[in-house]
Formats: structure tokens, C-alpha cells, sequence
């Protein structure tokens, strides 16, 4: 079990493995079942240090993706390393990096919280009297530490989902995959969560996030890599993914017409007349604001009142994984006061 | 202890906490069932059982150690792992950087510990009757070392053994299938409450293909100090039988059986 990752690696292993950069290094990973390809050739980089969002509808291959990393599926093909060891042929020194925080709860039932951590710490070859100082840290991080000697059963469903984080976290894990966290939890305990995550971060731990919550992605991730049908569709931050879609300009006119106004602007992607407002959509409405209200003037059409709305993650998100072009749904809106 | 031992260790912990601390669940109904066991066959209905050289409780014994150790054996390694398969907690030691002969060590050594454990109570149950009956003599152990070997070999081999029921298994029934219709058969037909001798031939010859005959006649040996199987033979064949599941146990984790989609 390693403290400071870098360190450890250096110290115990002179010889560096490949792709040590890299906190996991998937490529063409598959896997079937049968005739389902639940993993269809994933080739994914995530940097150590990263916040890494995976985003995808159910069935997008997210939790197999994970359940691979850590040996709970059995990859059909390709290759997939955590930290450059190889998930098969180094699988104790890929398995020591990771703290997994799965969705679905999978904690041993016959004994209290607190020995459980115990337990999972002393896997990791962490002595008795260290681990159980880590169970106890781990339990006051998450805030149930006075809940240390209840049985898991008996928790709460956020006391519950809290100490699916506090297990990931005891054995001080260089890569800490969470697996849908705040599935299903009330919005402060949503909000903790975030709190603990983003301080691990800042610390140095590379976190993978799956989730359905796509604020929590734009919130939180540094890179998302939105998945669909085992595929990868796209790597990039949230901020480049959703200057992909499109602005929605509302432009309220005094005297509307009943057509659209020709205005000669190669960035204008669309307009048309939505009673008394003139609408547009283009890549940048910050950008081409000012144009379309000098144009329209020129026209001799009076704008009373415009509100840009930028294009979301969830667009794109949608977009995406539908085959849809983003940018006609709304989600976030900015307001610009004429 | 190096870092590696030290998993290990904890999932041998882990394993025999989870039985220590159940004691009416684990150890007091094979206690009271073998109680009951000798105070029928031995004592109300002994006397009217002939066994050549011995009293027909001295003969039993054994035969009942080697069920109630090789039950329990097998009922622990397999229930345990079943056990966190069916509520996914077994994920905690499927995920972390043990090897998996380590995982299968430690499965196998916490539940042949609890058979041993199991054949220590029996056995003192029968040092009790034969001790209490005035007409009875003492419970002797005519080959100590060999009364040990017989029961670490006889339960790891049954742990092994239930470490494939638990990967096996897909339901609880499955679990009582293999104990009601696989061991609990080998157990009656393994001489424990009859000679092997007084069969014919050809039931003896087809009785050598049972394992449990090789545990009750080697223990009987290392305990009476007669026996109709030579112990050596026993011992051999028990100690490869063991050692071919226990190399068994680690292929099929290694692969994921019952453990990986």
C-alpha cells in the first residue's frame, strides 16, 4: 500500500513500467456477452491527477468499463493498464492503486462498519493498528463516524452511500473510482460528497466519475468522456464539449414581423419568428449579438429585450448519444439586459 | 509481517471472526447432535451391536468425528463464499491486490480450522460418555500424531471442496443439494456405523471408491489402533486428493468462476 504514489513507485520499482504517466491506459478494450458487445474496443487515457467524468445512458458499458479495471469482469480482448501495470498480468499492483466506490452496495454484512474497513484495509497489507486509525479517519470524513459500530444493514440510505465512499477511501488509493456516488442522495448530501471528492482531487488523487447528473460532470470533471453502446464517442473537457452545440438568441422585437428578417451573417446558423420574438441560433451568441442588433436596427426593427441561452453538456450529452444536432433544447440561460 | 502476509492474515481473520462469534450457529448443534448420536448408537443400542475388538461407541466415534469435521469444513468454505457472492461483498477480496492462491488459503484454512475444531468437541464428547459410563473404557488415541494428520488432511479437503460448492452454487438450495445429496450419502455409505469387512467383496471394493471410507478407516486407525484399509494408503490418497483440489480451487479463481461475468 502506497502513501504518496510517485514516491512509492520510484522506491520499490527502479525500473519504470510503461505508460506510467497515464492513472489508466485502456486500449481497444472489449467485452462480450455473447452476442452483446458491452465494451466495444474502448481506448481511453486518463492523466494522473485528472478528474475524469465518464457520461453515457444506461447500458453505455460505464460500470463494466470500471468493473474491469478492478477484476470484477473479465476483459474479452484488448488492453487495459491502472498506473502502467496491466490488469491482468500485474493485477495486485493495479488493484492496490484503486478504491472503487461501486453503485450498487456490496459490503460484508456480519460485521460492523468500522471492522470492515478494518478488513478491507488489512487486504491492502496495512497493519492492524494503522488500518484501524485509517477506518476511523475514514469514517469522520464522511461524517459517520458515530455510527462505527452499526452493522451496515442498519445505516441510512446517505449514511449508507457515505460509507461506500469511506471504504474507497481507506486504503488511500492513488485512483479512486466512483461509480454513480450521489445517485439517488438528498442535495446537501450531494454537495458534502463534492466537497470530499474535490479536496482528494486538489490533492493529488485521480478520480473516475461515472454519473447520470450532468451539472455533477460540468461541475467537478476536468475531461468526460461520453460513452454509448460499449463505444467512446468523445474525450474532451465539458467547456469544449459545449461549444460544440449551439446558442440560442431571443430577440423580442416591438413590431414583430411575420417573416424572419434577412440578415447576411455566415455565423447565423438559423432564425425564424416565434410571435413577437426573433429567434437564432448560432456557435458563439455572445459573439454575434451585437451584430444581430445593429442589423436589425439598420432594418429598422426596435429590439426590446434579448436573452441568449447557452448551449449545456446535456445538449451535447444528448446530441451525442441520439445522433441529434444540439442546441434546441434548453437548459441554462443568460440573460442580457438590452 | 510483510505487506503480503498481512492480507493473507486478515482474510484468515475475517474468516474464523465471522464463526467464533456465532457459536450457538456453529458449534453447539453439531456438539448436541453428536451427544446425540452417541447416547442412541453407543449407549441405548450399542450394547447389542457387535464389533469385533471393540465396544460399538469406541468403533463410531471416529466415523462421527470425520462427519461432523468434514460437514462443517465443507459447509463453512462453501457457505462463506456462496455468502458473498449472493450479497457481492466477497467483491472487497476480489478487488484487492491478493493473489488468488492467498484467496483460496485463506478460505480453505479458516473452514478446515473450524472442521478441526469441530472433530476437538466430538471427540471430547466421546472422552465424556466413555469416561461418565462406568461400564466403558476409556476413549483412546493409539496414534496420536496420526489422529492429527487424518484431521488436517480430512478438512482441507472438504474446505477445498466447498470452496467449488460455494463457487458453484447459484442458489441456497444448491448448497443443501450438495450437502444432502453428495456428502451426506458418502458419509452414510463411508463405514461410519459399520465395518467394512462385513460387506461382501464386491460392495468393498466398490465402498474403496468413497474418499469418506479412507477418513473413517484412517481414523479409526490412528485412534483404535486396527483398522481394515492400511492408514498409509489412506493418508496418500487423501493428501492427493487435497492436493488436486486445492490446485483445482486456484485455477477456478483465477479464471473467475462463479466470481466474474
Amino acid at each position: 500500500m502506497t502513501d504518496n504514489p510517485s514516491h512509492d513507485i520510484l522506491f520499490q520499482f527502479p525500473l519504470l513500467p510503461t505508460n506510467v504517466t497515464l492513472a489508466i491506459s485502456a486500449t481497444n478494450l472489449k467485452k462480450s456477452y455473447g452476442e452483446v458487445q458491452a465494451l466495444d474496443g474502448i481506448s481511453l487515457s486518463v492523466e494522473q491527477g485528472e478528474f475524469f467524468g465518464l457520461l453515457g445512458p444506461n447500458g453505455a458499458g460505464k460500470t463494466t468499463f470500471i468493473n474491469t479495471l478492478v477484476g470484477l469482469v473479465k476483459k474479452s480482448g484488448g488492453d487495459a493498464s491502472v498506473f502502467g501495470y496491466d490488469i491482468e498480468s500485474d493485477y495486485r499492483e493495479a488493484r492496490d492503486r484503486i478504491g472503487l466506490a461501486p453503485q450498487e452496495y456490496n459490503v460484508d454484512r456480519f460485521f460492523p462498519i468500522r471492522e470492515v474497513l478494518i478488513h478491507k484495509a488489512g487486504y491492502h497489507g496495512i497493519t492492524d493498528e494503522e488500518a484501524a486509525s485509517r477506518a476511523e479517519n475514514a469514517l469522520k470524513t464522511v461524517g459517520i463516524y458515530d455510527k462505527r459500530n452499526t452493522r451496515f444493514d442498519w445505516l441510512s440510505g446517505g449514511m449508507k452511500r457515505r460509507f461506500m465512499l469511506a471504504r474507497a477511501l481507506v486504503t488511500d488509493p492513488e485512483l479512486l473510482i466512483l461509480d454513480e456516488p450521489t445517485a439517488g442522495v438528498d442535495v446537501e448530501l450531494r454537495h458534502d460528497l463534492w466537497e470530499i471528492i474535490t479536496e482528494l482531487n486538489d490533492a493529488g488523487t485521480t478520480i473516475l466519475l461515472t454519473t447520470h447528473y450532468i451539472e455533477e460532470a460540468e461541475r467537478l470533471c476536468d475531461r468526460v468522456a461520453i460513452m454509448d453502446q460499449g463505444r467512446k464517442l468523445t474525450v474532451a473537457s465539458p467547456e469544449s464539449l459545449m461549444e460544440r452545440g449551439s446558442d440560442t438568441i431571443r430577440l423580442t422585437l416591438e413590431n414583430a414581423p411575420n417573416e424572419p428578417p434577412a440578415i447576411d451573417d455566415e455565423r447565423i446558423e438559423s432564425l425564424w419568428i416565434e410571435g413577437a420574438q426573433l429567434v437564432v441560433t448560432a456557435r458563439t451568441g455572445g459573439e454575434i449579438a451585437p451584430a444581430l442588433i445593429r442589423a436589425l436596427d439598420h432594418n429598422g426593427h426596435t429590439v426590446l429585450d434579448m436573452n441568449i441561452e447557452r448551449t449545456s453538456l446535456e445538449e451535447v450529452f444528448v446530441s451525442l448519444t441520439n445522433g441529434e444536432e444540439p442546441g434546441k433544447s434548453v437548459t441554462s440561460q443568460q440573460e442580457v439586459a438590452q | 509481517m510483510s505487506v503480503r502476509t498481512t492480507g493473507l492474515v486478515t482474510l484468515i481473520h475475517r474468516e474464523i471472526l465471522r464463526y467464533v462469534r456465532r457459536p450457538w450457529n456453529t458449534f453447539l448443534p453439531p456438539t448436541i447432535t453428536n451427544a446425540l448420536y452417541l447416547i442412541v448408537f453407543g449407549v441405548i443400542l450399542g450394547g447389542r451391536i457387535q464389533v469385533t475388538g471393540t465396544s460399538y461407541i469406541h468403533f463410531i466415534l471416529p466415523g462421527l468425528i470425520v462427519l461432523g469435521a468434514v460437514s462443517d469444513a465443507f459447509q463453512n468454505a462453501s457457505f462463506s463464499i456462496f455468502h458473498g457472492r449472493w450479497n457481492e461483498y466477497i467483491h472487497e477480496v476480489q478487488t484487492a491486490p491478493l493473489s488468488y492462491t492467498e484467496m483460496v488459503v485463506a478460505y480453505v484454512l479458516s473452514s478446515a480450522l473450524r472442521g478441526t475444531l469441530i472433530a476437538v468437541l466430538i471427540g471430547a464428547v466421546g472422552v465424556l460418555f466413555t469416561n461418565l459410563l462406568p461400564s466403558m473404557a476409556p476413549i483412546g488415541f493409539a496414534h496420536p500424531f496420526l489422529v492429527v494428520a487424518f484431521v488436517v488432511v480430512i478438512t482441507l479437503l472438504f474446505a477445498s471442496f466447498g470452496v467449488i460448492g460455494g463457487l458453484w452454487a447459484e442458489d441456497f438450495d444448491h448448497l443443501t443439494v450438495m450437502n444432502q445429496f453428495i456428502i451426506r450419502p458418502l458419509v452414510f455409505f463411508g463405514a461410519v456405523f459399520y465395518p467394512l469387512n462385513d460387506l461382501s467383496p464386491f460392495w468393498q471394493n466398490a465402498s474403496l471408491l468413497n474418499p469418506m471410507v479412507y477418513m473413517v478407516e484412517g481414523l479409526r486407525f490412528a485412534m483404535l489402533g486396527s483398522s481394515t484399509l492400511d492408514p498409509r494408503v489412506s493418508l496418500g490418497v487423501l493428501s492427493v486428493v487435497t492436493a488436486v483440489l486445492v490446485t483445482l480451487d486456484v485455477q477456478l479463481f483465477k479464471h473467475g468462476f462463479g466470481l466474474t461475468d
